[in-house]
């Protein structure tokens, strides 16, 4: 009984100390937000503009698929980046659902007056003091903020899905090419997650939540695929080598896909789901 | 090994690695909800939930100091005041299915639509309940209901795409046919000058009839915009947005507001009412099928929390 309660109390005090490092960490890295226009429109762009954030992380996969220096080392990096495009399709799964389930808004959010559903009870969360960027788009996000335009997506910020995603495109890159791994990786941490944290969008928190997933993934993926699906991954490697042609296309069209965060695939789902309620449950006019 | 044994290999490993997915998806997560005050002056608290008695309430009134409930979940209509707590006034053994959206007169007889069994239901003053008209009369389902100034009632169909008028007697009529274009009617309130204000949460569009009975589209916003209640007090009208879960206030000649932005589970916000001190009363569904819903109060900071 001792023992438990103890036990409770270090891992309250654990939790409360991790929390407040959290935030220091985020308000040091947010504090130079909201000073310079120049370095908050450079951030804002790469944060904002698909090229420019994805395009290199697409660009490594591509370089990675196509760098092998003989067939065997292509075959062998392909293995590896197939079998890191299913992990990164779980990885996103599992961070939207966590973060429907888990309702902690966007720090950008927490300036805001908020009251958190706890044992029945409305409690008012503390509110961070997150400086918002001077550049247009986040200006104009903040004055959307104040008039109460949220978007439901900035709800749920906890895990970062771009942290589990770029992560373990990155990651997956690195199994396959160490050089062009490190160069994803550091694109990753550096400018998206970076810019993540600078705006005020995700604690440091949320993306190392966002990492944790696509690495244990990613493994667990890797393990699997190679234990129980070996046969499979190799003709489905054979395949690519051998229509070439066809392979390269579709590897195009993942990658531009990967380059957007796969949003047009999002917007095609929704557009299926917004077809079979009307065609099918003849739902709505 | 046969191939039933590889089948069943390659089985094991995939609903091996769902179930390590599903536990990394799912370990230790439950369903939580927050309320954003976008109006600072105002502060949220709950007022009440599963636990005083009541189910998953929809529409809401608040009238001579007492909370009157819809009650869509618990199937009955309930009454909370601070002396006699949670009250059931009447309940399904009387034929309706899902309390909709109530009404009270002067005399203080309770009538309610039903969006399921159709209908406008009366709960007269001395707690004698009746069916004023029913589907047999054309009311399929009901949503919105008004207390016209001649005493009759409003009652907007969402099937027919109409709003009835419904007398005391039960004669129905056609108020507002479906060459007005309203949708769904789902809510409906006078204000203090006569103008009838008309929720429709399927085109998502506010209207307002004038006393000339002309119809015009007040708030028109598709995209982000779906009035699910409509209440009118002290010269404004508040709205509850279920799809966006928002709740606004729409003051004629400014701008529509958001006091609060709901999530989680408390996004599916639904009836408002106010009270006479100025509190906003908010019912929300957040699991209808399963009877979970709360009672939100939204009120101006430094006044006092109503008594549970």
């Amino acid at each position: 009984m001792i023992g438990t309660v103890i036990i409770s109390l270090m891992v309250a005090s654990l939790s409360g100390w991790f929390s407040q490092l959290n935030d220091q960490l985020l308000l040091g890295i947010n504090s130079i937000a909201g000073r310079w226009w120049l370095f908050d429109s450079i951030v804002g762009f790469f944060l904002n503009n698909d090229l420019a954030k994805a395009g290199v992380i697409g660009g490594c996969f591509l370089a990675a698929w196509y760098g092998g220096k003989s067939i065997e080392s292509t075959s062998a990096r392909r293995k590896i980046l197939i079998t890191t495009l299913v992990a990164a399709v779980f990885v996103i799964t599992t961070t939207k659902v966590l973060s429907k389930a888990i309702f902690l808004p966007r720090p950008e959010i927490q300036t805001q007056k908020i009251y958190r559903l706890e044992d029945d009870q409305l409690v008012e969360m503390k509110r961070m003091p997150v400086r918002t960027m001077l550049d247009d788009d986040s200006q104009k996000d903040h004055r959307a903020l104040l008039s109460g335009d949220i978007d439901s997506n900035d709800l749920g910020s906890f895990p970062s899905d771009h942290a589990g995603f770029f992560i373990a495109i990155s990651l997956g890159i690195f199994l396959a090419s160490r050089r062009l791994g490190l160069l994803a990786l550091g694109w990753s941490i550096l400018v998206i997650l970076g810019g993540k944290l600078i705006s005020g969008q995700h604690t440091p928190l949320d993306i190392a939540a966002g990492a944790t997933v696509a690495i244990a993934e990613l493994a667990l993926i890797q393990y699997v695929v190679r234990k129980g699906f070996r046969g499979w991954l190799d003709n489905l490697t054979g395949l690519t080598l051998r229509y070439s042609a066809l392979s390269s296309a579709i590897v195009f069209l993942i990658a531009f896909e990967m380059s957007s965060t796969m949003i047009h695939i999002r917007a095609f789902l929704g557009f299926l789901s917004v077809m079979r309620r009307h065609v099918l449950l003849g739902m709505g006019s | 090994m046969n191939v039933k044994a590889i089948i069943m290999k390659k089985f094991t490993t995939i609903a091996f690695a769902l179930f390590a997915c599903a536990f990394l998806t799912s370990c230790g997560v439950k369903k939580e909800g927050l309320v954003i005050m976008t109006d600072q002056s105002y502060k949220a608290t709950m007022f009440a939930t599963n636990k005083i008695g009541i189910g998953s309430p929809d529409g809401l009134l608040w009238h001579k100091g007492k909370l009157y409930f819809a009650d869509e979940g618990g199937v009955a209509l309930e009454s909370w005041n601070r002396n006699e707590g949670l009250k059931k006034l009447v309940d399904a053994g009387f034929g309706f299915q899902s309390p909709e959206d109530l009404v009270i007169d002067a005399q203080d007889n309770i009538f309610f639509t039903d969006d399921d069994a159709g209908g406008l239901w009366e709960l007269s003053a001395g707690g004698q309940p009746r069916k004023v008209a029913g589907s047999d009369k054309g009311l399929i389902s009901t949503e919105g209901i008004a207390l016209a100034p001649d005493g009759a009632l409003l009652v907007g169909d969402g099937e027919q795409h109409k709003v009835f008028r419904v007398t005391r007697e039960g004669q129905v009529s056609d108020f507002l046919g479906t060459e007005y274009g309203i949708t769904k009617p789902e809510s409906m309130v006078f204000d203090d000058r006569g103008n009838l204000y008309i929720a429709d949460n399927e085109d998502n569009v506010l209207y307002l009839l004038d006393a000339n009975r002309k119809l015009h589209r007040i708030i028109d916003r598709k995209d982000s915009f779906s009035p699910e209640t409509i209440y009118f007090a002290r010269g404004s009208l508040y709205i509850t947005d279920s799809h966006n879960g928002k709740l606004y206030v729409y003051t004629p000649g400014e701008e529509l507001k958001t006091i609060a932005a709901f999530g989680g589970q408390l996004k599916n916000v639904q009836g408002v009412t106010v009270d006479d001190a100025g509190n906003i009363f908010v019912s929300v569904q957040a699991d209808l099928k399963r009877k979970v819903g709360d009672v939100i109060e939204i009120s101006r900071e430094g006044t006092e929390v109503a008594q549970r």
